[in-house]
């Protein structure tokens, strides 16, 4: 199986280009056209959708609804489609929907202005001003969609595998060079790869059943599939909701086993290479997810080879719980009860289970390989209010765990926009432990200090910060009377050491005393 | 708290303290809530108490700058400070603030009796009027936009869009803030935001709107990247002061003891209160000390003998532009207080229930 997507600009030839490419595969051939008309008829507003995107003054809460609905049919569509065999898709960032799942070739295709100025004139019967207005304008609207739905840039070239000028080349050679590009190992889905297509499906499938319901149609839902648990996640404001939702799926999908609700507001991500429920950590992250509302989402990061060797079993093991490609037919992920040997995938299981006991997961998954292949796996839709990285890398030596682990931090740091610690400095950043009360003691103290300090010798004090009193008269006599502005430099500094100072140790005692209150 | 020690601090009693202490922590939770300022309420708030224009100036803009260093580490932590932005605005916000520096100084050393502030007449009546001038336009702009038709409206791009038919080389991209702006641009809006913060300590009104309706840049990186400057202008601001000799460390302390505190609250306000409400909130509360301020100004006109009425009306004058800052700050705080607790609260209730009902884990 493998899956295509070309993200071409307005006029470049990338609608030709994908047609001709997917009949030398023998792969179906989807266009945005396709998708969109289909959203449409399911009565997803695309238009109404697109203008918000495009136009961000009249963005709203129902068109946010709006998007999740859209981003889950489109994932839908096209993992079905997807799953028949072989797909190519052409469009904006058609691969950004097959969220976490490896091995797509996407190919940007590109043509110099002059070659998309000739076909718009000729196509669209513009002259030519009103050509080159037309495909700025309907760039900038892709740009901005891009940009809006997906928070990247659509015109960077590194989220892409392949560029393509058609302004140099024909679309048959394009083609021909694209097949060879898709005959690389690096571009076939593996079988092991497959669960995660499926997952997505799952997931996509479910949000869409949610959005469907008039009932629970305005639930604002996260809602995802790992291995084939599904994990529905509302905001507080929808508690009410939960038993209906659970009511609305499984009613439309009854074989599905393995479904939980968990109530939160934001999301804490938790990367680890082996989980256990109950360690510090555990109770640490549990604690804070409580605090905060929030739901914790587990992602086992594996060394590569671990996929190798799964990849290496499931290729010997016929694949028992396949997706045979059609939506009507598909079973809604487990279903058989006598199917393979349960895998504990390194405790992600268990710690599912147990967080699920106590309403805080937020699903979890195994990534196998390193910091780039967590970040492509994680939803773009998801904003995490924290980031905890746990132990990983532990094949590695101790100096390679410490610099790789160091290496992911700064990573994730700058990919999400989430405070990212590590599991050591949890407690101390989070909790109010015993360590906190004695900080915060040391603290209030330097405060207090600082206070009495100032309020008790209040006339002195003045006296030098208006350089006059006794600071004159000090300063007359001694090296600070040679230059007029010393002394005056003199109080500068000693003002601009000083109070940092008292704010940071105030700063301490408050934000302490707010975090023993649970009020961070 | 009239007379003053040196001819420019204040008497601090225990109930001036408190009433400081109060100012900084219904500035604290506005800035808190509003991601930016707190010092449009604090400044005018220490001049009702009777401390020269150019003092509360000082102490606040001092204030600011740990109170900055505090907050933008945490900001920070969020990949909300655009910190190469803000560098570029350092340079000629500091020119701004120098410039600010020199004319509020040069205005208080002019004279005056000023009896009724308590400071240089000349120095509080130009404080105050920049003050009006520039928070009416706040003010009217903030509610304007939350009265609109249209829920959920996000910041007008059209200044952007017109700004992008200049070509104004050199242009610099902001990875971060993922916009590029040109150099001009963004010092003259650093210039702005120096010249305002020095004057009267609320650069952020200026430098936050001009991040994103003139720059483009996301809110919430323009208020990180904002509080990241801010930290560099406090800084260069507190020593500034502090060499003219206006910085008092007391009311820069004492304005601390509420101001950290408040602004925890009033950031957790922000979670809790609809964004519509938030604009609404701040614009009336703006508008109500710009009303206080005003309701000063003829007081400071008779000191400088610009017109002419019984000097015993002082009194009266100061004391109804302090009791409409107060009750416009106090009513501010309380709906946002009223909000986090009730937000609290419902939280603990919602545990409650998911615990007691089962909701936590529902396995079908």
């Amino acid at each position: 199986m493998q899956i295509i997507c070309i993200s071409k600009g307005t006029m470049s030839g990338g609608k030709q280009l994908a047609e001709r490419l997917a009949e030398k595969m023998g792969f179906a051939c989807l266009s945005r056209e396709e998708l969109i008309n289909a959203a449409t008829e399911q009565g997803i507003r695309v238009g109404k959708l697109e203008m918000a995107m495009v136009k961000p003054g009249i963005f709203n809460e129902k068109l946010s609804l709006e998007r999740d609905h859209y981003l889950a049919f489109s994932t839908l569509y096209l993992c079905q489609k997807a799953m028949k065999g072989g797909l190519v898709y052409h469009g904006r960032t058609g691969h950004l929907l097959f969220q976490g799942v490896r091995h797509i070739l996407r190919v940007r295709v590109l043509a110099d202005e002059e070659y998309r100025i000739t076909e718009a004139m000729q196509r669209l019967q513009l002259d030519r001003k009103k050509a080159q207005k037309y495909i700025k304008e309907v760039d900038e609207d892709r740009r901005r969609w891009v940009h809006t739905m997906y928070g990247i840039s659509w015109d960077d070239a590194a989220s892409y595998d392949v560029v393509i000028n058609l302004a140099q080349m024909n679309v048959e050679n394009a083609a021909s060079a694209l097949v060879n590009f898709a005959q690389l190992p690096d571009f076939k889905i593996p079988p092991a790869a497959k669960k995660t297509l499926e997952d997505l499906l799952l997931g996509a499938r479910v949000r869409v059943i949610i959005a469907r319901d008039d009932k629970t149609r305005n639930a604002r839902v996260k809602v995802r599939s790992d291995n084939g648990r599904v994990t529905v996640t509302c905001l507080p404001q929808d508690v009410t909701l939960t038993e209906t939702i659970l009511e609305v799926i499984q009613k439309q999908l009854p074989d599905l086993k393995d479904i939980r609700t968990t109530i939160a507001m934001t999301n804490v991500l938790w990367v680890q290479e082996k989980f256990q429920p109950h360690t510090e950590v555990y109770n640490q992250i549990v604690d804070i997810a409580t605090k905060w509302n929030a739901a914790v989402e587990l992602v086992r990061l594996a060394p590569e080879e671990e996929n190798f060797h799964e990849q290496q079993y499931v290729e010997r093991e016929p694949v028992k719980q396949t997706l045979n490609g059609d939506f009507n037919e598909y079973n809604g992920g487990i279903e058989e009860d006598t199917i393979e040997p349960e895998n504990d995938n390194g405790g992600l299981r268990i710690t599912l289970d147990e967080l699920s006991r106590v309403g805080k997961s937020g699903g979890g998954r195994v990534v196998f390989g390193g910091q780039r292949e967590l970040v492509n796996s994680l939803d773009r839709n998801i904003s995490y209010t924290l980031v905890v990285i746990g132990d990983v890398f532990l094949s590695k030596g101790h100096a390679t765990k410490l610099r790789e682990a160091r290496d992911l931090r700064s990573y994730l740091s700058d990919a999400i926009r989430a405070p990212v610690v590590t599991s050591d400095e949890l407690g101390s950043q989070y909790l109010f432990g015993k360590k906190d009360m004695v900080r915060m003691g040391v603290y209030l103290t330097l405060t207090v200090l600082f206070y009495i300090l100032v309020f008790t010798n209040q006339q002195p004090i003045l006296a030098f910060l208006a350089h006059s009193g006794w600071y004159a008269e000090a300063v007359k006599d001694s090296f600070l009377s040679v230059y007029s502005w010393l002394p005056k430099l003199v109080v500068s500094i000693v003002v601009f050491a000083f109070v940092p100072v008292v704010a940071y140790c105030y700063g301490k005692v408050t934000s302490a005393l707010l975090k023993l209150i649970k009020m961070e | 708290m009239v007379d003053l020690l040196f001819n420019q601090f204040v008497y601090i009693d225990f109930a001036g303290a408190l009433q400081v202490i109060l100012l900084g922590f219904i500035g604290g939770t506005l800035s808190g809530f509003i991601g930016s300022g707190g010092a449009f309420f604090m400044t005018p708030g220490m001049m009702n108490l009777g401390v020269p224009g150019v003092i509360a100036v000082a102490s606040n803009i001092t204030h600011k700058f740990g109170k900055a260093m505090v907050g933008s580490k945490k900001h920070g932590e969020y990949g909300n400070v655009d910190k190469r932005l803000s560098i570029c605005m350092v340079v000629t916000a500091f020119i701004g603030i120098r410039l600010a520096v020199w004319i509020n100084s040069g205005l208080f050393k002019m004279g005056g009796d000023g009896h009724g502030g308590g400071g240089t007449a000349a120095s509080n009546l130009y404080i105050s009027m920049v003050f009006i001038l520039i928070l009416t336009f706040v003010s009217i702009s903030i509610l304007r936009d939350a009265l609109k038709p249209g829920e959920g409206k996000g910041p007008s791009m059209k200044i952007v869009e017109l700004l992008s038919k200049f070509n104004l080389p050199p242009y610099i991209h902001f990875k971060v803030a993922d916009v590029t702006v040109s150099l001009w641009i963004v010092s003259a809006a650093g210039l702005a935001t120096g010249y305002l913060a020095g004057t009267i300590g609320v650069g952020g009104f200026i430098g936050v709107p001009a991040m994103i309706y003139v720059f483009g840049v996301p809110t919430a990186v323009a208020a990180g990247s904002e509080l990241y400057l801010a930290m560099f202008m406090g800084a260069w601001g507190a020593l500034n002061y502090a060499f003219q000799g206006f910085v008092d460390i007391r009311l820069t302390m004492l304005l601390y003891l509420g101001s950290l505190l408040g602004i925890y609250i009033g950031a957790y306000g922000v979670k809790v209160v609809n964004e519509k409400l938030i604009r609404i909130i701040t614009g009336l509360i703006i508008i109500l000390c710009v009303f206080s301020r005003a309701i000063a100004v003829p007081m400071y006109l008779r000191q400088l003998d610009l017109i002419v009425f019984n000097p015993e009306w002082d009194k009266y004058f100061n004391g109804a532009s302090k009791g409409m800052l107060f009750i416009a700050g106090i009513s501010g705080t309380a709906v946002i207080l009223y909000h986090v607790i009730k937000a609290y609260r419902q939280r603990r209730h919602i545990q409650t229930i998911l615990t007691e009902s089962g909701y936590a884990s529902v396995s079908a």
